[in-house]
């Protein structure tokens, strides 16, 4: 018997080994794609100096001399996340709000569901609609150039991250708690005074999260910005330029990585704009984490 | 108005007659920075009913965990002391707690039956520990369904899932189930509380008719069900053991004035 | 003086709540009604199943590539669930694990991409296949994995662990035995959920395995690149000039299709084993 419960006991700890490497092997694939990341990056650093490639106005691959300026990438992406957000934040929040504080439980069971679908589209999905449909007939209507523009890629990143923040901000809002409602409530105020005054500023915190992992979200999509923004390495000027074809730091790693010679400078070019993308989202996703515990939405 | 002091406390802690083959000494229990269980030092008669009783949140919950190291389990839990069973300390590093619980059963407060089968309930426990044999297994599912006294009840309907029992019929399958790996001790943390009274009358009964063949700690806030089973009983306040004594005793003419202002229902 | 009293504000504002819902929903409905009318028309039996210019091979490469996914993601998923909520204890590691965690849900695709193409397709010497495809996919799936079944542990009573505990059974014998079982529907509907994002991910597999031929059109193992959905409609949108706009459409419905009948099936099987589940 004393055997059995030894080989039992062993059994155990080697079970729980396993158990537990598995969920340190997390850690390690972090540890794993910065690593690779960095040192596929590196070579490039060497050749061009981090001033030239950050602040760089021209990207110009395969001319001669190549030129691996970001700017013009930082600031596609930066155009099309910021304008995703005007949109899918303020929408995101109303829905939020509309679903916990205002809607009937009826309508509250249809509309989660159907507002959850939008994540379930696969991407390249949205960017074949923009550029076969949407992209068109906005071109028509507003009088644009062309319809592949940085505007038309927030609209449909915005519908993208829309479930998520809709999620994560009622999450938020449900965890105020109901004494603070009926103080107010008892107070005096209208109910809207109430979600307004009361409400959502105790639910800041989870708000700014879900805004934060729908910068992460909008920064790192790829296919849908690919079709739909043009991909014209330029710098955008001003409130014109999100109507305005751009190119973003994904869409220039997925059109140009198939072509780039392995190992060439254009290569570990690429693969630093990659590590930027790690670095902003990595930052990006730890700060909404933080934020996401101290709302109270995640239970431990 | 008197306030006492405890001068003597030990004297009205008294030591049952006849074997005893699980004791604790100063035995202190933390939730991280709170102190659940005070100095607890009892000794538990064989083949008796032992009821430990006191208001809520009075750590007799907390002390019956002790005694099987089902503690362990919650995060931030610490133990000092000792609890002796057959005169080793189920607390020293070399006990296998596994054996120790096998050792001592406990039946807890809300039944909670695997949504499996009846007869893989209670065969769960024997399977656990190597018995494979079918008709050894029919055995003991017959042997612990009956000392449960739920048998007639069940027999017909082994097969179907345990949690489509009623409440009173759950309870007594986990008494069965403890029963199936024979254990020495059974602990129960307030077995009646979520049962009607004729469920709960039920339960009772059999506990008595166990008692035959197992050493019982029942922890109740029913001060009548005390009084019904038990042949000893402990009080408890916020932590400590204030009086333990014969049952009737305890209820009839307790030493401390706080044990008194309890059972009479003066507070709560 | 005020323009509007409190009462005249709040219908206002829940009007323009009520709005935004609906501006919501609006397009979702109006996806999924384009997707059908358009895509119906062009959907036909020799599509879908002609190997040469038609869907199958594409089909036949996103089961693969799925399937292989979760064969290698399920089990390290599952077992790093079962660590941070069956056997962890608060403290740094499981902090660490959690960040680590989160930070792979919010690494971008196309990241993984690089990532897969580094290490599967070039220093592993993968080749850009179905094998090095799957590898990058299960890692972009893993935390979404880990997160639906630590939820799916979580539903499991805390009482019949202790139960389990208190009979002499083990920690993973409580595990395997009672934990597993009724955690399971949850795991299992979880796990085809994260099935059916990988099913449309496009940018994880543009340099890792994917290509676009006419005339190998099944992997002959996995070190084969294949063909699959996703990038059939990516290539079909924008590279390929002459494919009739019908193929096209068909194509995204099919892909739509695809994975929203693994959401479908997610939810059926949740519903069909809670109800096996009460014998």
């Amino acid at each position: 018997m004393h055997v059995k419960g030894r080989a039992i006991a062993t059994w155990e700890w080697f079970v729980e080994s396993a158990i537990r490497l598995a969920g340190i092997l997390a850690i390690i694939f972090v540890l794993l794609i910065f690593a690779f990341l960095l040192r596929n990056a590196l070579p490039i650093f060497r050749q061009v100096p981090v001033g030239n490639l950050l602040g760089g106005r021209f990207w110009r691959p395969t001319s001669e001399p190549a030129q691996f300026g970001m700017l013009p990438l930082l600031l596609g992406s930066l155009y099309v996340t910021l304008g995703a957000l005007l949109i899918a934040v303020p929408l995101g929040l109303s829905c939020a709000v509309f679903a916990s504080e205002v809607a009937p439980a009826r309508l509250r069971e249809v509309l989660k569901p159907l507002i959850e679908l939008l994540a379930a589209i696969p991407s390249v999905v949205y960017g074949f609609l923009g550029l076969l449909l949407l992209g068109p007939w906005l071109a028509n209507v507003l009088n644009l150039p062309v319809g592949q523009f940085a505007a038309l890629g927030s609209l449909l990143l915005a519908l993208m991250a829309l479930p998520m923040i809709v999620s994560i901000a009622e999450d938020a809002i449900r965890a105020v708690p109901v004494a603070l409602r009926h103080n107010s409530l008892a107070l005096g105020a209208t109910r809207w005074q109430t979600i307004i005054k009361v409400v959502v500023p105790a639910a800041r915190s989870g708000i700014i999260a879900a805004s934060l992992l729908g910068v992460g979200r909008a920064i790192g999509e790829t296919m849908t910005v690919l079709m739909v923004t043009g991909n014209a390495a330029v710098i955008p000027q001003g409130l014109v330029g999100f109507f305005r074809p751009v190119r973003t730091m994904t869409a220039t790693i997925a059109a140009e990585m198939g072509e780039s010679a392995y190992q060439s400078s254009h290569y570990y070019a690429l693969f630093a704009i990659g590590l930027m993308l790690f670095i902003i989202t990595f930052v990006t996703n730890t700060l909404a984490d933080v934020l996401v515990r101290r709302a109270g939405g995640v239970k431990t | 108005m008197v306030i006492l002091l405890a001068t003597d406390e030990a004297k009205n802690i008294i030591r049952p007659e006849g074997e005893i083959r699980l004791e604790t000494i100063d035995l202190d229990m933390f939730y991280d920075d709170f102190q659940a269980v005070k100095q607890i030092s009892i000794a538990i008669p064989s083949r008796r009913i032992t009821a430990l009783i006191g208001p809520s949140g009075c750590g007799k919950s907390s002390f019956l965990r002790c005694l099987n190291r089902m503690n362990d389990v919650i995060e931030g839990t610490r133990v000092q002391g000792k609890v002796l069973l057959d005169g080793e300390d189920i607390y020293s590093p070399d006990t296998d707690v596994v054996q120790l619980r096998r050792r001592v059963g406990m039946v807890f407060q809300t039944p909670n039956p695997f949504p499996m089968s009846i007869y893989d309930n209670i065969a769960y426990g024997p399977r656990l520990h190597g018995v494979r044999d079918r008709t050894q297994l029919d055995e003991i599912v017959e042997k612990s369904l009956r000392s449960a006294a739920i048998w007639d009840e069940v027999k017909d309907k082994l097969h179907q899932s345990a949690t489509d029992l009623s409440g009173g019929q759950q309870q007594r399958l986990c008494i069965a189930r403890v029963l199936a790996v024979e254990p020495e001790i059974v602990l129960m943390d307030e077995p009646c509380s979520a049962l009607d009274p004729t469920a709960t009358f039920r339960i009772e009964e059999l506990m008595t008719e166990l008692m035959e063949n197992y050493t019982i700690i029942i922890v109740t806030h029913n001060m009548y069900q005390a009084s019904r089973v038990s042949q000893y009983t402990g009080f408890f306040l916020m932590g400590e053991l204030i009086e333990y004594d014969h049952t009737v005793r305890i209820f009839e003419n307790p030493q401390d004035q706080r044990t008194d202002d309890y059972v009479r229902g003066r507070f709560g | 003086m005020k323009l509007l009293n409190p009462q005249q504000t709040e219908k206002l504002a829940f009007a323009v709540l009520w709005l935004a819902a609906a501006l919501a929903v609006l397009p979702i409905l109006a996806i999924i009604a384009v997707m059908v009318y358009r895509g119906g028309s062009g959907l036909s039996g020799s599509l879908l199943f002609r190997v040469e210019a038609g869907l199958l091979p594409a089909i036949v490469g996103t089961l693969l590539l799925v399937g292989l996914t979760a064969l290698f993601a399920a089990p390290l998923g599952i077992a790093a669930a079962i660590y941070l909520r069956e056997y962890a204890r608060n403290g740094p590691l499981v902090r660490l694990i959690r960040l680590a965690v989160v930070n792979l849900a919010g690494v971008p695709s196309v990241v993984y991409g690089l990532f897969g193409l580094a290490l599967f397709v070039t220093l592993l010497h993968f080749g850009r296949s179905l094998l090095a495809g799957a590898c990058t996919l299960s890692l972009l799936v893993l935390p979404l994995i880990i997160s639906t079944s630590e939820e799916a542990l979580r539903q499991v009573p805390r009482g019949l662990r202790e139960a389990s505990l208190a009979l002499g059974a083990t920690k993973w014998q409580t595990v395997r035995r009672v934990v597993l079982p009724n955690a399971l529907p949850g795991i299992i509907t979880g796990l085809i959920l994260s099935i059916s994002r990988a099913a449309g991910e496009t940018a994880p597999i543009l340099f890792t395995a994917a290509f676009f031929s006419l005339t190998h059109p099944f992997p002959k193992s996995v070190f084969d690149p294949i063909l699959v959905l996703p990038y059939q409609l990516f290539v079909m949108a924008t590279e390929v000039p002459n494919v009739p706009s019908a193929t096209k459409w068909a194509t995204a419905l099919v892909l739509v299709l695809v994975v929203l009948g693994l959401n479908l099936l997610a939810i059926i099987l949740r519903t069909r084993l809670r109800g096996l589940q009460r014998w």
